[in-house]
Protein backbone atom coordinates (compact mmCIF):
# COMPACT_ATOMS: atom_id res chain seq x y z
CA UNK A 1 0.00 0.00 0.00
CA UNK A 2 2.81 2.38 0.67
CA UNK A 3 3.81 2.18 -3.09
CA UNK A 4 0.72 3.65 -3.71
CA UNK A 5 0.19 5.89 -1.52
CA UNK A 6 3.51 7.51 -3.06
CA UNK A 7 2.29 7.47 -6.36
CA UNK A 8 0.33 9.73 -8.43
CA UNK A 9 -3.68 9.68 -8.29
CA UNK A 10 -4.01 9.50 -12.40
CA UNK A 11 -1.77 6.59 -12.46
CA UNK A 12 -4.05 4.73 -9.30
CA UNK A 13 -7.32 5.51 -11.14
CA UNK A 14 -5.86 4.02 -14.38
CA UNK A 15 -4.91 1.09 -13.22
CA UNK A 16 -8.04 1.00 -10.51
CA UNK A 17 -10.87 3.08 -11.58
CA UNK A 18 -12.88 1.75 -8.74
CA UNK A 19 -10.52 4.17 -6.41
CA UNK A 20 -11.98 7.03 -8.23
CA UNK A 21 -15.49 5.97 -7.44
CA UNK A 22 -14.60 5.33 -4.02
CA UNK A 23 -13.00 9.30 -4.27
CA UNK A 24 -16.17 10.62 -5.34
CA UNK A 25 -18.04 9.40 -2.64
CA UNK A 26 -16.18 11.19 -0.03
CA UNK A 27 -16.24 14.24 -2.65
CA UNK A 28 -12.83 13.78 -3.21
CA UNK A 29 -13.17 15.40 -7.13
CA UNK A 30 -9.68 13.73 -8.65
CA UNK A 31 -11.27 11.97 -11.81
CA UNK A 32 -12.14 15.33 -14.11
CA UNK A 33 -8.08 16.52 -12.89
CA UNK A 34 -6.28 17.17 -16.03
CA UNK A 35 -3.46 16.61 -14.47
CA UNK A 36 -3.58 13.74 -11.72
CA UNK A 37 -0.12 14.56 -10.50
CA UNK A 38 -0.53 14.77 -6.64
CA UNK A 39 0.28 11.58 -5.13
CA UNK A 40 -2.59 9.67 -3.23
CA UNK A 41 -1.68 10.26 0.40
CA UNK A 42 -1.42 14.03 -0.28
CA UNK A 43 -5.28 13.58 -1.27
CA UNK A 44 -6.27 11.65 1.48
CA UNK A 45 -4.60 13.84 3.94
CA UNK A 46 -5.86 17.36 2.19
CA UNK A 47 -9.38 17.02 2.30
CA UNK A 48 -10.32 18.01 5.92
CA UNK A 49 -11.84 14.37 6.15
CA UNK A 50 -12.31 12.99 9.98
CA UNK A 51 -10.03 10.85 11.46
CA UNK A 52 -13.08 7.82 10.91
CA UNK A 53 -13.55 8.87 7.39
CA UNK A 54 -10.09 8.53 6.64
CA UNK A 55 -9.22 5.23 7.91
CA UNK A 56 -12.38 4.09 6.28
CA UNK A 57 -11.07 5.49 3.08
CA UNK A 58 -7.80 4.28 3.16
CA UNK A 59 -9.12 0.32 3.67
CA UNK A 60 -11.50 0.57 1.28
CA UNK A 61 -8.79 1.90 -1.40
CA UNK A 62 -6.32 -0.90 -0.06
CA UNK A 63 -9.04 -3.77 -0.14
CA UNK A 64 -9.92 -2.36 -4.04
CA UNK A 65 -5.98 -2.72 -4.95
CA UNK A 66 -5.27 -5.60 -3.10
CA UNK A 67 -8.56 -7.88 -3.06
CA UNK A 68 -6.93 -11.30 -2.13
CA UNK A 69 -5.05 -9.68 0.93
CA UNK A 70 -6.57 -10.07 4.41
CA UNK A 71 -6.79 -6.82 5.30
CA UNK A 72 -8.36 -6.49 9.24
CA UNK A 73 -11.56 -3.89 8.53
CA UNK A 74 -10.41 -1.56 10.89
CA UNK A 75 -12.82 -0.22 13.68
CA UNK A 76 -15.30 2.41 12.91
CA UNK A 77 -18.65 3.92 12.68
CA UNK A 78 -20.45 2.39 9.03
CA UNK A 79 -21.69 6.42 8.86
CA UNK A 80 -18.73 7.98 9.16
CA UNK A 81 -18.39 8.51 5.27
CA UNK A 82 -22.19 10.18 5.95
CA UNK A 83 -20.83 12.75 8.00
CA UNK A 84 -20.74 15.91 7.12
CA UNK A 85 -17.78 17.38 6.39
CA UNK A 86 -16.68 19.87 9.46
CA UNK A 87 -18.03 23.91 9.23
CA UNK A 88 -15.36 25.39 7.52
CA UNK A 89 -14.82 29.22 9.47
CA UNK A 90 -12.14 30.90 7.16
CA UNK A 91 -9.77 33.02 8.51
CA UNK A 92 -9.96 37.13 6.94
CA UNK A 93 -6.96 36.70 4.67
CA UNK A 94 -8.57 33.19 3.10
CA UNK A 95 -11.44 34.96 2.88
CA UNK A 96 -10.19 37.50 1.88
CA UNK A 97 -8.78 35.29 -1.76
CA UNK A 98 -12.63 33.56 -1.72
CA UNK A 99 -14.52 36.98 -1.77
CA UNK A 100 -12.02 37.79 -4.77
CA UNK A 101 -13.24 34.60 -6.33
CA UNK A 102 -16.49 35.53 -5.90
CA UNK A 103 -16.01 38.35 -8.52
CA UNK A 104 -14.21 36.30 -11.02
CA UNK A 105 -16.91 33.83 -10.86
CA UNK A 106 -19.02 36.27 -11.99
CA UNK A 107 -16.97 37.02 -15.18
CA UNK A 108 -16.55 33.95 -16.09
CA UNK A 109 -20.24 33.03 -15.02
CA UNK A 110 -21.15 35.31 -17.93
CA UNK A 111 -18.61 34.43 -20.65
CA UNK A 112 -21.42 32.08 -22.11
CA UNK A 113 -23.88 34.71 -22.43
CA UNK A 114 -20.43 37.06 -23.72
CA UNK A 115 -19.64 34.04 -26.95
CA UNK A 116 -23.23 33.75 -27.72
CA UNK A 117 -24.42 37.48 -28.35
CA UNK A 118 -21.85 40.19 -28.39
CA UNK A 119 -20.03 40.84 -32.06
CA UNK A 120 -16.88 41.31 -31.46
CA UNK A 121 -16.18 42.86 -35.11
CA UNK A 122 -17.97 46.21 -33.67
CA UNK A 123 -16.43 48.73 -31.56
CA UNK A 124 -18.55 48.11 -29.22
CA UNK A 125 -18.04 44.26 -28.81
CA UNK A 126 -14.46 44.59 -29.16
CA UNK A 127 -14.31 46.90 -26.35
CA UNK A 128 -15.93 44.27 -24.03
CA UNK A 129 -13.56 41.47 -24.84
CA UNK A 130 -10.64 43.75 -24.35
CA UNK A 131 -12.29 45.18 -20.81
CA UNK A 132 -12.93 41.44 -20.19
CA UNK A 133 -9.29 40.73 -20.81
CA UNK A 134 -8.09 43.88 -18.84
CA UNK A 135 -10.33 42.23 -16.00
CA UNK A 136 -8.33 38.88 -16.21
CA UNK A 137 -5.27 40.78 -16.02
CA UNK A 138 -5.70 42.96 -13.74
CA UNK A 139 -7.68 41.60 -11.27
CA UNK A 140 -7.58 37.72 -11.67
CA UNK A 141 -4.04 38.26 -12.29
CA UNK A 142 -2.19 40.78 -10.78
CA UNK A 143 -4.33 41.12 -7.86
CA UNK A 144 -5.51 38.19 -6.96
CA UNK A 145 -3.15 35.40 -8.52
CA UNK A 146 0.03 37.25 -7.34
CA UNK A 147 -0.79 37.59 -3.81
CA UNK A 148 -1.03 33.61 -3.92
CA UNK A 149 2.30 33.07 -6.10
CA UNK A 150 4.11 35.75 -4.46
CA UNK A 151 2.93 35.98 -0.68
CA UNK A 152 0.60 32.80 0.05
CA UNK A 153 2.12 29.90 -1.37
CA UNK A 154 5.69 31.15 0.55
CA UNK A 155 3.94 29.20 3.78
CA UNK A 156 3.57 26.12 1.93
CA UNK A 157 5.53 23.22 0.26
CA UNK A 158 6.33 24.58 -3.21
CA UNK A 159 6.94 21.70 -4.28
CA UNK A 160 3.80 20.37 -3.21
CA UNK A 161 1.83 18.61 -6.49
CA UNK A 162 -1.45 20.88 -5.70
CA UNK A 163 0.81 24.44 -5.81
CA UNK A 164 2.41 23.31 -8.82
CA UNK A 165 -0.95 22.19 -10.21
CA UNK A 166 -2.16 25.43 -9.31
CA UNK A 167 0.47 27.91 -10.73
CA UNK A 168 0.50 25.87 -14.13
CA UNK A 169 -3.04 26.36 -14.22
CA UNK A 170 -2.24 30.61 -13.64
CA UNK A 171 0.15 29.97 -16.76
CA UNK A 172 -1.95 28.29 -18.36
CA UNK A 173 -4.48 31.09 -18.27
CA UNK A 174 -1.83 33.90 -18.96
CA UNK A 175 -1.31 31.78 -22.52
CA UNK A 176 -5.10 31.98 -23.60
CA UNK A 177 -4.87 35.82 -22.63
CA UNK A 178 -2.00 36.25 -24.48
CA UNK A 179 -3.83 33.93 -27.75
CA UNK A 180 -7.05 35.86 -27.30
CA UNK A 181 -5.16 39.54 -27.56
CA UNK A 182 -3.49 37.90 -30.82
CA UNK A 183 -6.66 36.76 -32.14
CA UNK A 184 -8.46 40.34 -31.07
CA UNK A 185 -5.73 41.67 -33.67
CA UNK A 186 -6.75 39.87 -36.67
CA UNK A 187 -10.15 39.61 -35.46
CA UNK A 188 -10.14 36.01 -35.31
CA UNK A 189 -13.32 35.47 -33.40
CA UNK A 190 -13.78 31.91 -33.46
CA UNK A 191 -9.86 31.52 -31.99
CA UNK A 192 -10.99 35.01 -29.49
CA UNK A 193 -14.29 32.71 -28.32
CA UNK A 194 -12.61 29.39 -28.08
CA UNK A 195 -9.39 30.95 -26.10
CA UNK A 196 -12.95 32.53 -23.59
CA UNK A 197 -14.38 29.23 -23.27
CA UNK A 198 -11.01 27.63 -22.36
CA UNK A 199 -10.45 30.48 -19.87
CA UNK A 200 -13.72 30.13 -18.46
CA UNK A 201 -13.30 26.21 -18.40
CA UNK A 202 -10.05 26.21 -16.60
CA UNK A 203 -10.92 28.95 -14.42
CA UNK A 204 -13.86 27.19 -13.57
CA UNK A 205 -12.23 24.17 -12.09
CA UNK A 206 -8.95 25.49 -10.26
CA UNK A 207 -11.29 28.05 -8.04
CA UNK A 208 -13.64 25.13 -7.45
CA UNK A 209 -10.28 23.11 -6.27
CA UNK A 210 -8.71 26.28 -4.69
CA UNK A 211 -12.17 26.84 -2.40
CA UNK A 212 -12.46 23.30 -1.38
CA UNK A 213 -9.26 21.81 -0.92
CA UNK A 214 -6.31 24.11 -1.14
CA UNK A 215 -7.69 27.17 1.14
CA UNK A 216 -9.37 25.01 3.83
CA UNK A 217 -6.21 23.00 3.82
CA UNK A 218 -4.03 26.41 3.95
CA UNK A 219 -6.24 27.72 6.54
CA UNK A 220 -6.07 24.32 8.58
CA UNK A 221 -2.14 24.57 7.99
CA UNK A 222 -1.15 28.61 9.62
CA UNK A 223 -0.99 29.38 12.89
CA UNK A 224 -2.21 33.18 14.40
CA UNK A 225 0.77 34.33 13.54
CA UNK A 226 1.00 33.64 10.40
CA UNK A 227 -3.03 35.04 9.38
CA UNK A 228 -1.27 38.29 11.05
CA UNK A 229 1.73 38.23 8.41
CA UNK A 230 -0.29 37.47 5.36
CA UNK A 231 -3.05 39.84 6.55
CA UNK A 232 -0.21 42.58 6.59
CA UNK A 233 1.31 41.30 3.08
CA UNK A 234 -1.62 41.49 1.17
CA UNK A 235 -2.46 45.28 2.81
CA UNK A 236 0.86 45.87 1.43
CA UNK A 237 0.54 44.16 -1.72
CA UNK A 238 -3.06 46.18 -2.75
CA UNK A 239 -1.26 49.30 -1.77
CA UNK A 240 0.95 48.91 -4.41
CA UNK A 241 -1.43 48.42 -7.18
CA UNK A 242 -3.51 51.25 -8.85
CA UNK A 243 -6.80 50.88 -7.01
CA UNK A 244 -8.70 52.67 -9.88
CA UNK A 245 -7.86 49.90 -11.92
CA UNK A 246 -9.39 47.35 -9.50
CA UNK A 247 -12.31 49.34 -9.06
CA UNK A 248 -12.58 49.63 -13.09
CA UNK A 249 -12.48 45.82 -13.30
CA UNK A 250 -15.04 45.71 -9.81
CA UNK A 251 -17.21 48.07 -12.54
CA UNK A 252 -16.84 45.98 -15.30
CA UNK A 253 -18.59 43.15 -13.89
CA UNK A 254 -21.38 45.21 -13.00
CA UNK A 255 -21.76 46.64 -17.03
CA UNK A 256 -21.46 43.40 -18.40
CA UNK A 257 -24.08 41.93 -16.35
CA UNK A 258 -26.69 44.71 -17.17
CA UNK A 259 -24.91 44.22 -20.77
CA UNK A 260 -25.77 40.54 -20.91
CA UNK A 261 -29.71 41.62 -19.37
CA UNK A 262 -30.14 43.87 -21.65
CA UNK A 263 -29.20 42.00 -24.73
CA UNK A 264 -31.36 38.99 -23.59
CA UNK A 265 -34.39 41.34 -22.69
CA UNK A 266 -34.32 42.67 -26.35
CA UNK A 267 -34.09 39.18 -27.80
CA UNK A 268 -37.08 38.06 -26.19
CA UNK A 269 -39.10 41.29 -27.49
CA UNK A 270 -37.59 40.18 -30.78
CA UNK A 271 -39.00 36.70 -30.48
CA UNK A 272 -42.03 37.83 -28.97
CA UNK B 1 -22.07 19.91 38.06
CA UNK B 2 -24.61 21.28 40.56
CA UNK B 3 -26.30 24.39 40.15
CA UNK B 4 -28.20 26.15 43.10
CA UNK B 5 -31.03 26.42 41.29
CA UNK B 6 -31.78 30.21 41.36
CA UNK B 7 -32.07 32.77 37.80
CA UNK B 8 -30.69 35.90 37.34
CA UNK B 9 -27.64 36.52 35.88
CA UNK B 10 -25.65 33.77 34.23
CA UNK B 11 -22.17 35.31 35.11
CA UNK B 12 -22.68 35.39 38.84
CA UNK B 13 -25.06 32.40 39.87
CA UNK B 14 -23.55 29.88 42.10
CA UNK B 15 -22.83 26.46 40.72
CA UNK B 16 -20.58 23.73 42.13
CA UNK B 17 -17.93 21.87 39.58
CA UNK B 18 -16.55 19.91 42.82
CA UNK B 19 -18.23 16.61 41.69
CA UNK B 20 -17.00 17.34 38.06
CA UNK B 21 -13.34 17.99 39.04
CA UNK B 22 -12.79 14.27 41.14
CA UNK B 23 -10.86 11.87 39.23
CA UNK B 24 -8.28 14.24 37.17
CA UNK B 25 -5.10 13.12 36.29
CA UNK B 26 -2.79 14.66 38.44
CA UNK B 27 0.56 15.27 37.04
CA UNK B 28 3.78 16.08 38.90
CA UNK B 29 6.59 18.38 37.36
CA UNK B 30 6.83 22.08 36.89
CA UNK B 31 5.57 23.95 34.07
CA UNK B 32 7.00 27.42 33.31
CA UNK B 33 5.03 30.08 33.20
CA UNK B 34 4.63 31.47 29.69
CA UNK B 35 4.17 35.05 31.07
CA UNK B 36 6.42 37.62 29.29
CA UNK B 37 5.71 40.90 31.05
CA UNK B 38 4.42 42.54 33.56
CA UNK B 39 1.94 44.49 33.74
CA UNK B 40 -1.10 42.61 32.55
CA UNK B 41 -4.34 44.72 33.48
CA UNK B 42 -5.74 46.64 30.63
CA UNK B 43 -5.64 50.12 32.36
CA UNK B 44 -2.22 49.50 33.78
CA UNK B 45 -0.17 48.43 30.52
CA UNK B 46 1.37 50.75 27.76
CA UNK B 47 1.29 50.36 24.24
CA UNK B 48 4.47 51.61 24.07
CA UNK B 49 5.98 48.88 26.01
CA UNK B 50 8.64 46.39 23.71
CA UNK B 51 6.67 43.50 24.40
CA UNK B 52 3.43 44.72 22.62
CA UNK B 53 5.16 45.88 19.32
CA UNK B 54 4.22 44.33 15.96
CA UNK B 55 2.81 41.09 19.16
CA UNK B 56 0.00 38.83 18.77
CA UNK B 57 -1.58 40.01 21.57
CA UNK B 58 -4.27 37.85 23.84
CA UNK B 59 -6.99 40.35 25.88
CA UNK B 60 -8.24 37.73 27.77
CA UNK B 61 -11.60 38.66 29.83
CA UNK B 62 -10.20 37.98 34.18
CA UNK B 63 -11.48 34.41 34.88
CA UNK B 64 -10.37 32.75 31.85
CA UNK B 65 -6.82 31.84 33.04
CA UNK B 66 -8.79 30.44 36.36
CA UNK B 67 -11.01 28.78 33.92
CA UNK B 68 -8.68 27.04 30.97
CA UNK B 69 -6.44 24.40 32.30
CA UNK B 70 -3.59 24.63 29.87
CA UNK B 71 -4.23 28.52 29.90
CA UNK B 72 -0.43 28.94 29.76
CA UNK B 73 0.83 26.49 26.99
CA UNK B 74 -1.88 27.03 24.51
CA UNK B 75 -3.01 30.17 24.80
CA UNK B 76 -0.70 32.19 26.32
CA UNK B 77 2.24 30.94 24.82
CA UNK B 78 4.13 33.27 22.22
CA UNK B 79 1.53 36.08 23.18
CA UNK B 80 1.70 39.57 24.84
CA UNK B 81 -1.55 39.88 27.07
CA UNK B 82 -3.44 42.52 28.85
CA UNK B 83 -6.64 41.23 30.83
CA UNK B 84 -9.77 43.30 31.67
CA UNK B 85 -13.46 42.17 32.82
CA UNK B 86 -15.74 43.84 30.96
CA UNK B 87 -18.50 44.07 34.06
CA UNK B 88 -16.79 45.36 36.72
CA UNK B 89 -14.28 47.31 35.66
CA UNK B 90 -14.92 51.13 35.22
CA UNK B 91 -13.45 53.29 32.44
CA UNK B 92 -14.02 51.36 29.52
CA UNK B 93 -13.75 54.02 27.20
CA UNK B 94 -10.22 53.74 28.19
CA UNK B 95 -10.03 49.98 27.06
CA UNK B 96 -10.86 51.40 23.71
CA UNK B 97 -8.49 53.39 23.43
CA UNK B 98 -6.02 51.64 24.45
CA UNK B 99 -6.98 48.75 22.59
CA UNK B 100 -6.81 51.02 19.32
CA UNK B 101 -3.45 52.50 20.41
CA UNK B 102 -2.24 48.87 20.83
CA UNK B 103 -3.52 48.74 16.69
CA UNK B 104 -2.19 51.94 15.54
CA UNK B 105 1.24 52.92 17.61
CA UNK B 106 2.06 49.09 18.89
CA UNK B 107 1.56 47.84 15.27
CA UNK B 108 0.36 44.39 16.78
CA UNK B 109 -0.24 41.82 14.60
CA UNK B 110 -3.13 39.86 15.44
CA UNK B 111 -5.21 40.24 18.66
CA UNK B 112 -7.28 37.04 20.23
CA UNK B 113 -9.69 38.13 22.77
CA UNK B 114 -11.09 35.12 24.85
CA UNK B 115 -13.96 35.48 26.85
CA UNK B 116 -16.14 33.44 28.95
CA UNK B 117 -19.11 32.20 27.89
CA UNK B 118 -21.86 34.35 29.95
CA UNK B 119 -23.18 36.64 27.91
CA UNK B 120 -21.61 39.88 29.90
CA UNK B 121 -18.37 38.98 28.76
CA UNK B 122 -19.02 39.56 25.23
CA UNK B 123 -18.35 43.30 25.72
CA UNK B 124 -14.83 42.38 25.45
CA UNK B 125 -14.88 41.36 22.09
CA UNK B 126 -16.94 44.67 21.46
CA UNK B 127 -14.69 46.88 23.04
CA UNK B 128 -12.31 45.14 20.08
CA UNK B 129 -14.41 45.47 17.33
CA UNK B 130 -15.00 49.30 18.06
CA UNK B 131 -11.61 49.61 18.96
CA UNK B 132 -10.84 48.03 15.19
CA UNK B 133 -13.25 49.89 13.82
CA UNK B 134 -11.73 53.42 14.65
CA UNK B 135 -8.06 52.33 14.29
CA UNK B 136 -6.35 53.60 11.29
CA UNK B 137 -5.25 49.98 10.43
CA UNK B 138 -6.77 46.53 10.19
CA UNK B 139 -5.31 43.83 11.70
CA UNK B 140 -7.64 40.23 11.78
CA UNK B 141 -9.24 39.69 15.64
CA UNK B 142 -9.68 36.09 16.54
CA UNK B 143 -12.42 35.76 19.77
CA UNK B 144 -12.35 32.51 21.91
CA UNK B 145 -15.07 31.74 24.00
CA UNK B 146 -14.57 29.16 26.94
CA UNK B 147 -17.49 27.30 29.44
CA UNK B 148 -17.12 27.76 33.13
CA UNK B 149 -15.41 24.39 33.05
CA UNK B 150 -12.99 25.38 30.45
CA UNK B 151 -13.98 23.93 27.53
CA UNK B 152 -13.81 25.93 24.39
CA UNK B 153 -17.09 26.54 22.76
CA UNK B 154 -16.51 28.53 19.67
CA UNK B 155 -13.39 29.73 18.26
CA UNK B 156 -13.48 32.07 15.36
CA UNK B 157 -12.22 34.81 13.33
CA UNK B 158 -14.43 37.90 13.74
CA UNK B 159 -12.18 40.31 11.42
Amino acid sequence: MHKYLNTPIKEVIMKFPQVGKILEEYKIGCVPCTLGSCLLKDIVAIHNLSQAQETELIYRIEKTIYPQRDIKRPAFKQAAKKTAVKEIKYSPVIKRLIDEHALIKKWIGLIPEVIENVDIASDSGKKLILDGLDFIRFYADKFHHAKEEDILFGYTDKNLDIIKTMLADHETARGHVQAMIRALDKGDKKTVFAHLNAYKELLSEHIKREDEILYPWIDRSISTTQVGELFTKFNEAEEKLDKEVIEKCKKFVQEVEQRVQKIKTEKKEVTK
Amino acid sequence: MSDSGMGGCPGSRMQDFREDTKGGKVEGGVRQSQLKQWPIQLHLVSPEAPYYQKADVLLSADCVAFTVGDFHKDYLKGKSVAIACPKLDEGQEEYTEKVKSLIDDAKINTLTVMTMQVPCCAGLVAIAEEALHSAKRKIPIKSIVVSLQGDVLSEEWVS
